[in-house]
């Protein structure tokens, strides 16, 4: 941007606006980093739930879901001090992050009212969980992320009208395409900045 | 050439309409950001950004992070309103004919 100032163009001034606007996109740096944190944790945690229900005679093997409570702390001191770094904070940030704050109040919610029916719960977490993703990759312009964001709904339908024996299992399937394979193609485009 | 004289004075500057544009997409950004992005010195742009404050059109807020002052620019409401008939405008004096029709 030149130093002095001179009569410009109404095709220069056109050309200033989309130049500068384009410039604003969202900050995608931390997006990878939560989906591949949640990821693995949900990832190891239902996968580790089915192997202590198939495996082993542990009655409870659900209570190994309360290792998301420190996962919630580390993704809340993450984001803070991160987004405290951040130069520039867009309103696409804001809502991609409410989106997920909303995501975990309603998952809290969730639980709460299902607390006594927890063999059920896979089914309704994994609805839950489509909207955010689905929703995230559209704020971030990321079909991966939409693709996951339908992964969870389509083996949501499929825990449903599934035996208990396989069922399980959706969740790891479902946090392997909506979470981890998203989050990869993400960190790869982490280099650039933005998309 | 007559209806360019129409254009907002304030935002007709190749600088200041670079740091409101990008600001009337962001809710806020630090002077470094600015900077980088508009490639203005930093002379330059504090002189053009307290000229889009004192019109009315950003806020600068001054903080401190780890000692070090940071400065805050985000748009008004005035400002955003401004951008926008300003842009109107733009689109009148490049289609003329289209807007009259």
């Amino acid at each position: 941007m030149e130093n002095k100032e001179k009569t410009m163009t109404g095709e220069e001034s056109l050309r200033i606006i989309t130049e500068m606007i384009n410039k604003t996109k969202v900050n995608i740096s931390q997006s990878s980093f939560h989906l591949l944190f949640w990821g693995w944790l949900i990832f190891a945690i239902s996968l580790s739930e089915y192997l202590l229900y198939k495996f082993t005679n542990f009655t409870s093997p659900y209570y190994i879901w309360f290792f998301v409570i420190p996962g919630i702390f580390v993704s809340i001191i993450y984001g803070f001090v991160n987004g405290r770094k951040a130069k520039v904070h867009t309103y696409a940030d804001r809502l991609y992050m409410w989106t997920w704050i909303g995501f975990l109040i309603a998952a809290i919610v969730l639980f709460i009212i299902h607390s006594k029916r927890l063999d059920t719960f896979a089914t309704y977490i994994l609805l839950l969980s489509g909207f955010p993703t689905f929703l995230s990759g559209f704020i971030i312009k990321f079909r991966p992320l939409i693709a996951g964001g339908i992964c969870f709904w389509i083996i949501a339908l499929i825990v449903n009208f599934a035996g208990p024996s396989i069922a399980p299992l959706g969740m790891p399937v479902a946090v392997l395409f909506g979470y981890l394979v998203p989050g990869y193609l993400l960190k790869n485009k982490v280099g650039h900045g933005t998309i | 050439m007559a209806r360019f004289k129409e254009l907002d004075p304030i935002l007709h500057s190749q600088l200041r309409l670079a740091v409101i544009s990008l600001l009337a997409s962001i809710e806020a950004a630090e002077f470094t950001y600015i900077q980088e992005q508009t490639g203005a010195t930093a002379g330059n742009l504090s002189i053009q950004i307290t000229k889009l404050k004192e019109a009315g059109y950003i806020k600068v807020v001054k903080k401190f992070r780890k000692n070090y002052p940071l400065t805050l620019c985000s748009i008004t409401s005035l400002g955003q309103h401004k951008f926008i008939e300003y842009a109107e405008a733009l689109k009148h004096y490049l289609n003329p004919e289209k807007q009259e029709n």
